[in-house]
Formats: C-alpha cells, structure tokens, sequence
C-alpha cells in the first residue's frame, strides 16, 4: 500500500530476516550514515549557510533523525509529525537554546518564553484548523468554499500583518506551507489518490525543513505517501546525504556568484563585464536549486524517497527539456493542476490548439502563482509587466518547442547506448544554444527595469576580440558539458522507481564520497589560507549571509532617491529588507532644491532615520546650535560630508563629529584657542561636486579656519548620481562648474531622456576627472578664503568588495596632488574582528554608534596633531 | 479484446509512434515508458487520444499519471479497468 515502508530489500531479492538481525546488520551503514550526517551538520553551521534558525534546524533534525530511524516503523510518520511541529513552533518565535537556558536558569520568564511560542503555535493552530475543514464530513464542492473563505480571510489578515505584530513572523511560513501544498492536497483528496490519515496530513503539511525556508519546493501529496520508505533505508538515507552535499555546494557556488561576479549594471566597463553579469544572475538561481536540494535530502533522512527537484537544468537541449528540468516539482505542479484539465477539456478542438491554449494557462498560472508566492513572502502582490513578459516568451518558446515535438518525431531509444557521436555534438549545440537564450531572458527577467536591461546591451555594444574569445569558450565549455551530460531522462517528479533508481547501488563507494566533500568544505578555507593568506578575505566574504557591494550600493540610492519597491527586491529575497519606517523621516528631514545642489536639510526639525532620533538646528545642519558669528578664541571646523558623516542611523549626540567636538573642547590640542566649533555640513547622499559648492554656498559664511572634507571608499556612485539627476530635472550647474561638467556630459555621451542606469553607467568612467576638479576647487576656494584645507579619509564598517585599499590610496593621491593635507583614518576600525558590529543592519551598512566612537576617538588623535602643526604652504605640499 | 490484444495494440502504437526502428522484443510489458522519457508529458497526449479512440473510453486528467501509464502493464490495466467499469 502506497505510503507504507517496504520491506528491506538486498541485492533485487526480497529476503525476510531477524528483526533483530537486520538492525545489527545495519549497525554499519547507521553508524556511517550518522557521521555524514554529523559532518553535513557541521559544515551549514560553519557556513552559515541560510540563517542560523538553519543551523539550529539542522541539529534537530539530526538528533531527530537517530530517534527516528531506532523507532519502530509504525511510530516513524507521527514521530516526523511531532518533531515537524516542535520545529515550527520553537523556530518560528526564535525560541533558541539562550532563551530556553534563559527561562531554566530564571532569567528569563515564562511570560516571556510563551510569548516566544506565540507565533508557531498559531501557525499550527491555523494549519490545523485547515486541514481540518479538507475533512469535514459534508460535500466536496462545500469544503471547497470553506477552504476558499479562510484563505480569503488569511489573505487580507496578511495584508494586513502589521496590526499583529506579536505573531508577524508566522505569515511567511503559513503561507510557504499551505499556499500550494492546499491545493495539491484538496486535488489528490478528491480523485483519493493516495492513503490520507492526521498523521500523514500533519507530516505533508509541517514539513520539517519549511520553518527555515519560504521558498519551499512543491512536493506533491501521493508522491510524498509513495515514496515513504519505498526502498530499502540505506539507499534512501544515503541519497539524501548526497543531494544534502550537493545543496551545500550550490549554495557556496551561488555565495561565490553572489560576491564576485560583476553584477552591478552602473559599474559594468566592458562587454566581458557584461557577459559576466548576465552569466552571473543566470547562476543566483544556484541558490534555489541548492536549497531545494538540502530540503529534499533532508526529508530523505526521514524516509521520505522524493525525487530530483532539478536535473542540469544548465545543460537543458531545448524549451521544454529546461521547462522540465529546472523545478521539476513545480512543473509537475502546473501539470496536474492546469495543463491536463485543461488539456483534456479542450481535446476537441485538436491536440495542437489544445497543448496551446492549456501550454498559456499554465504558463499565465505560473506567473500569478509566483505572485501569490510573493505576496505570502512578502505581504504584497508582485505585478510587473517584466514578470508577465518573462514567463510570456517563455510560454511562447516551450510551445513551439513542444509543437515541435508533437508534429515531428523525436528521436527516442530504449538504450543509452546507442546515443551516437553524431547525436551528442548535436546535444551539446542544443546545449550551447539553450543556455545563452536562457541567460539573456534570465538577465532580462532579472534587471531591475527596462532601462537597467536597455544599459546591459548598451554596456556591450563594442566588444573586443579578447571578449568575444572569452565568452565563446565559456559556450564552448557548456557545449561539451551538454554533450557528456545533457540528456535527461527526467520526465517527472512522481514517485515511481526512476531508471536511476535500478541503477547497482553502492552504499559505501556513495558514503565516501559525501565524507570527502564535506570533510573538503571544512578543511578547504583554513588550508588555502595558509597557503595564500591573502585568500583570507575572499573567504570570510563567503561566510554568512552577507549582501555583497551592489545590493550594499543599491541600497544606499535607495535611502536616497525613494527607490520603487520593485528595484529593491533583488536584496529583499535574502530576508535583508530594511525594518518598516526606517527611512520614513527622509521626507520629513530633507527637502529638494531647485539648483546644483538638489536637496538640503530642512532646519530645525526633529524625527527618526534608521531608527534613530535626528535634530537638525536652525541653520539646516544635523548638528547643535551655532551662531553665524564666530566667538573670539574659536577654532572653527566646518565638516562636509554624506550620510555617514551626518550621522545616519545614531542619535544626534553619538555622531564622530559632536563625539569629537566635545574632545576638543575637553581636551584642547596646544594651538591657542579656547573652544573648538565642528559645524556639521553633511548631508546625505552629497557627491564631492555638492560637497565643495556646499561649502562655497554656505560653509564660508561661517568663518572657518579650516574645512575638512570628508571621503569615502564608496562615494563614485554619488557623484554619477548627482550629475544622473541634475541632467534629468534640467538643472544647471553654476558658473564655475558649467565647464567641467559639460565636457562630462558631452564626452559621455548622456542626456536628461535616457535611462537613469545608463548615464550613471555612461559617467562611471570620468569620476577620477571629477574628483581630481573636485579636490583643486576645494583647494583654491580654501586659500582664498584664508581656510585650512583637510581631506578625511573615512574608512568603510564593511568592505564586501575589497576593493577600498586601491579606492583609497587612489582617492588620497589625488588628494594630496592638490596639496592637500590628509587626515586618513583607516586604522580607526583596525581593533574590530567582527566588522558587522560596525553596520546598523544586515539591511543598512551605515556606521552604528560604535563605529563613530572609534572614528572620533581616531579624528581626535589625528586631528589634533593637525592644529598643533603649521599648515603647508601650496607650493610645499605640491611638492 | 482480451489483455493480450489490449498490450499488442498498445505496444504497436508506441513501436510504430516513437520507436521507430527499435528492437520489438527490447519492449516488453514491464519496460518503464514515463520514468525512462520515452514518453514525456506531450507523448502522454498522444497515448491517451490513441487509448480514448482506440478503445472507446474517457480518460480523466488525474489518471493520465506514472501509476498508469509507466509500463504497457499499466496502460492495460487502466484501459481495462475502465471497459469495466
């Protein structure tokens, strides 16, 4: 009977033995099946792959599993149940061990511990009451709209997730578990397909691994009952390790990817670049394919069978082989519940116009349906015209393929062996060909905009021979691959024996090699860098989940510019939105300005930004009161910066500027005055042009004796920015900039009506011209007004890019070209191992207070020596 | 028809539609059709409009699956089933 464990089979012969016998028999296989999964275990936990509710997961799973497997067949499915509960309501409220050894030792109370168990115990009360209302003694077609008016309920109370906030984290994962599993479940229970019982529906339904992720594969009920034990436990638990290794892999491949590859549009110089970055969002995919790895191996070690969720989707010979092969489940999924009805409905109108018209409703129930995922992950719909468009073509193309093969003849044999040398070239061609399709819809589908994809192509319009070899032996490669691996015999997901599985299997030959891979992904970081220490960096980037430079950059034009929902995303799926309201006090604190400038602090006003509290004072400056005038006895320091040297994210009296202002009043440095002043000019988001006319506008007027003008590792993008939206707003810049800025223009070929990505894009390339003018203006404006000139160099918190020590001695040496003096404060974050202590959030690399404390305690050293010094005349310091 | 019939109609319509040139004893009753790809999802269109003309019955959506139509044992025994009943 479907869902019920088989019978240990040895070798194709059915043999009943011992119970007794057959467990010490098994010792051996146990034993080594537990120290794959120990290691496995081990190396998501030193990764840190995922989260860390992943890690936690993994070693319940594993204490579960050995209780599992010793348990008697019969309590298995219940035992899975119950621990597929425990695992959602401790996980979702983030019950960990710390508060759970809180609560014991008394340090954290039991109101506090319940609370922490209020989400995941709603979530299975729902769940239940869900499953419950499938059941119902009463007509199908009633339980229907039952199920249909709670989830309408649902839906709008996760529109409206905010007004329950003590239970806000359970919405994701009720709605990754029942979304579509519902669906499938009510189908297989109307056509009775497969045994249904409570501890089944539970087991379905809790599955263990979804706590930890919300894009969960769509495993189909009867597969799921037939494949329970259906083979014998060795093979199923060994294959499970395998794909958990083979998961493990992609994800690290997909981190790689992730962090190295050239995935930022506006920074894209060369047609290799742009093959590189259209390559590189292709392969983030590796993320879902690996996750949906380890879940299925992770069931697997519970004895659910389940088949691949993807086979070389990478080396797919067509349309529909790739419609096929990439989310196997979810193609299933549509199938059953979309083509074949529909198909079968429509079969008099012909089997062509049939496969079309079912092939388009499947697809277009493809694309509502990820909206629907979207909106359960997200609290909100996803309905783009780039969406619709994507799985559009890709309709259009697997149904021409498909027709392809109805009305032609596909070649099918009932032996691999007889695959020709002529065939596998033609399979490799296919491969090639397939690949580079699916890349550049893949890139189109994941371009933030039109314009974003229109700048991809614009990036790529001039290629050199050395890019076009490059990018040809890369298709060259992948054809080879197609020709070695690319046929496929998967067809589908449901659980009968695949061919795979009546291939000889060999446990220990399998076990070794998932020691070997996960033993390597233990041991490969800390040998490679004792032999190339410099490999130190490249592998700390690939621990955690961080967001690598462009989701980093992007986000700071977010802060900036008000950035649609929809060009936040690409960072939004690796749970790093930003808290709702952290930005909401922009529109209060800032206002636009009709010149060169384009925006200002709004003065004497109060709110939140980050979460933090910021006062800005009658003068328009995030910063204490002053008077115009100067005291006599003053040393007066106007500071021009962006974001972080206003003081984004911390309260108005940790920024470094007041944290250092009150340094020197406190402790003078020996030049004679008797009070320091730091008049806080900074406004967030300013480029370098902004910074020097900001201090030409306004800073002058205060009488300064010096002005420090701060920079930083990541203030290109700003600058492209700043000229992006004075072009497109018409707004000139004054007379003293007119020159420069122009010939910018000019030479970069941009203007007001192209896409905001491909000027900034187009202008990359003169933002060393542009900080060079930069730094002379500032320069000359200084002497002649009798000021000081300094350059702050203002270390980044994080630097995920690596790529500030040659962004900094570049800045500097352009810098002090000018005859500027220097203020570098690089070390100021040399004492701090864990560099993430320095960033506001995983969502927001602006510096916390800490990272100010350490930069003042730094400005003050250095500046100190400053004041105490003579300033260098121009010619000297020229020299 | 009996079984027999049944899995030689069925078996000459899989020879003939997508095996061309194939050995007809390397096709047995028991070879696995959907799981090895030589039927995909759109062959099993063409198998089910075959098995609806040829025998005279309606096959549902929900039975157009592995469990029936993996092996020419399987399709027998769902087109039997469905005479039957």
């Amino acid at each position: 009977m479907a869902g019920e464990p088989k019978k240990v089979i040895t070798d194709g012969q059915d043999v009943r033995r011992h119970p007794v016998m057959e467990y010490v028999r098994g010792v051996g296989p146990f034993l080594a099946v537990v120290v794959q999964f120990a290691l496995i275990v081990l190396v998501v936990d030193y990764w840190q792959l995922e989260s860390l509710s992943l890690a936690r997961l993994m070693n319940l799973a594993f204490a579960g599993f050995i209780i599992h497997h010793l348990l008697p067949l019969r309590f298995r499915l219940p035992f899975f149940g119950l621990l597929s509960i425990l695992a959602v309501v401790t996980g979702v409220g983030h019950l960990g061990p710390n508060v759970f050894a809180g609560w014991l030792s008394g340090r954290v109370t039991t109101s506090s511990t319940v609370y922490h168990l209020l989400p995941g115990l709603t979530l299975v009360a729902i769940g239940l009451v869900l499953i419950g209302i499938c059941h119902l003694p009463i007509r199908f077609w009633m339980r229907i709209v039952l199920v249909g008016l709670v989830g309408a309920i649902l839906t709008m109370l996760r529109a409206q997730s905010r007004l329950f906030p003590d239970i806000a984290e359970m919405w994701v994962i009720l709605g990754s578990m029942f979304m579509f599993r519902l669906i499938v479940y009510l189908y297989d229970l109307k056509h009775r397909t497969a045994p249904f019982s409570l501890s089944r529906a539970i087991a379905y339904f809790f599955l263990l691994p979804n706590v930890c992720f919300p894009l969960f594969p769509v495993v189909d009920y009867k597969t799921f009952c037939s494949t329970y034990y259906n083979e014998d436990w060795p093979r199923i638990y060994q294959s499970g390790l395998r794909w958990m290794v083979r998961g493990v892999f992609q994800l690290l491949l997909y981190r790689i990817v992730y962090q190295f590859a050239p995935l930022d549009v506006y920074k894209l110089s060369s047609a290799l670049d742009v093959a590189g970055c259209i390559l590189g969002m292709y392969l983030l995919y590796l993320r879902v394919s690996g996750t949906f790895h380890l879940i299925v191996g992770l069931l697997h070690m519970f004895g659910f069978n389940l088949p691949e969720t993807h086979h070389l989707y990478l080396l797919a010979s067509s349309f529909t082989d790739f419609w096929r092969r990439i989310n196997i489940y979810w193609k299933d999924f549509v199938m059953k519940l979309f083509f074949y009805p529909t198909h079968f409905a429509l079969r008099r109108i012909g089997p062509i116009r049939a496969m079309s018209v079912a092939t388009i409703i499947t697809f277009l129930a493809t694309w509502v349906l990820h909206s629907w995922q979207w909106f359960w992950i997200r609290g909100r719909p996803l309905l783009s015209w780039k969406d619709f468009a994507f799985w559009m073509i890709l309709a259009g193309l697997v149904l021409v393929n498909a027709i392809r093969e109805t009305t032609g003849v596909r070649k099918r044999t009932l032996s691999p062996a007889r695959i020709t040398l002529r065939r596998r070239v033609i399979f490799g061609l296919k491969a090639g060909a397939v690949f580079c399709a699916m890349c550049i819809l893949w890139a189109f589908w994941s371009c933030q905009s039109w314009a974003e994809f229109q700048t991809l192509l614009d990036a790529a319009s001039s290629p050199t021979l050395r890019d076009i070899a490059i990018v040809a032996s890369v298709i060259v490669v992948v054809c080879i691959c197609g020709m070695l691996w690319g046929q496929s015999s998967r067809e589908t997901s449901e659980g009968r024996g695949t061919q795979a599985s009546r291939e000889p299997f060999h446990f220990w030959r399998s076990a070794s090699v998932v020691t070997l891979g996960a033993l390597c992904l233990l041991a490969v970081p800390s040998v490679a860098t004792r032999m190339d220490p410099n490999i130190q960096k490249s592998i700390a980037r690939l621990h955690g989940d961080v967001l690598n430079a462009r989701d980093l950059a992007t986000q700071r034009r977010g802060y900036y510019e008000e950035l649609d929902v929809a060009r936040m995303e690409n960072w939004q799926w690796h749970m790093a939105e930003d808290p709702e309201g952290w930005r909401k006090g922009d529109k209060v604190f800032f206002r636009d300005r009709p010149d060169f400038l384009l925006r200002e602090i709004v003065p004497s006003v109060s709110t939140v930004l980050g979460n933090a509290a910021i006062t800005s004072n009658h003068l328009g400056m995030r910063d204490r009161e002053y008077e115009q005038t100067k005291q006599p006895g003053t040393y007066r320091i106007v500071l021009l910066g962006a974001s972080n040297d206003m003081g984004f994210g911390v309260k108005d009296d940790q920024t470094y500027e007041n944290l250092t202002e009150d340094r020197l009043d406190q402790q003078p440095p020996g030049a004679g005055y008797s009070r320091y002043e730091i008049l806080n000019f900074s406004v967030a988001g300013y480029s370098i042009l902004q910074r020097v006319l900001r201090l030409e506008d306004a800073g002058f007027q205060f009488q300064p004796d010096a002005a420090i003008l701060s920079v930083s590792a990541v203030d290109d993008q700003f600058l492209a920015s700043h000229l992006r939206k004075a072009l497109i707003a018409g707004v000139n810049p004054p007379a003293e900039y007119r020159e420069i800025v122009e010939r910018v223009v000019h030479e970069a070929g941009v203007n007001g009506k192209m896409p905001a990505v491909m000027i900034e894009r187009r202008l990359q390339p003169y933002a060393t011209e542009l900080w060079q003018w930069s730094f002379r203006r500032f320069a000359q404006q200084c002497r002649q007004h009798g000021v000081r000139p300094l350059v702050l160099y203002r270390p980044a918190p994080v630097d995920f890019a690596g790529l500030e020590p040659a962004i900094r001695s570049k800045t500097l040496e352009l810098a002090r070209a000018e005859g500027i003096e220097i203020i570098d404060l690089s070390p100021a974050f040399d004492s701090v191992t864990d560099r993430n202590t320095l960033i506001l959030g995983k969502w927001d690399d602006h510096t916390t207070p800490l990272g100010h404390r350490l930069l003042a305690d730094q400005l003050y050293k250095d500046l100190a020596r400053v004041l105490e010094s003579r300033p260098p005349t121009a010619s000297s310091s020229s020299k | 028809m009996n079984e027999q019939e049944i899995k030689t109609s069925i078996k000459n319509f899989i020879l003939n539609e997508y095996l061309p040139g194939e050995d007809p004893a390397a096709l047995t009753d028991t070879t696995a059709l959907m799981t090895t790809g030589i039927l995909d999802s759109i062959a099993v269109l063409k198998v089910v409009t075959f098995l609806e003309n040829e025998f005279g019955i309606t096959i549902e959506p929900h039975e157009a699956v592995v469990d029936n139509l993996n092996t020419i044992s399987d399709i027998a025994r769902l087109v039997i089933t469905k005479k039957t009943a």
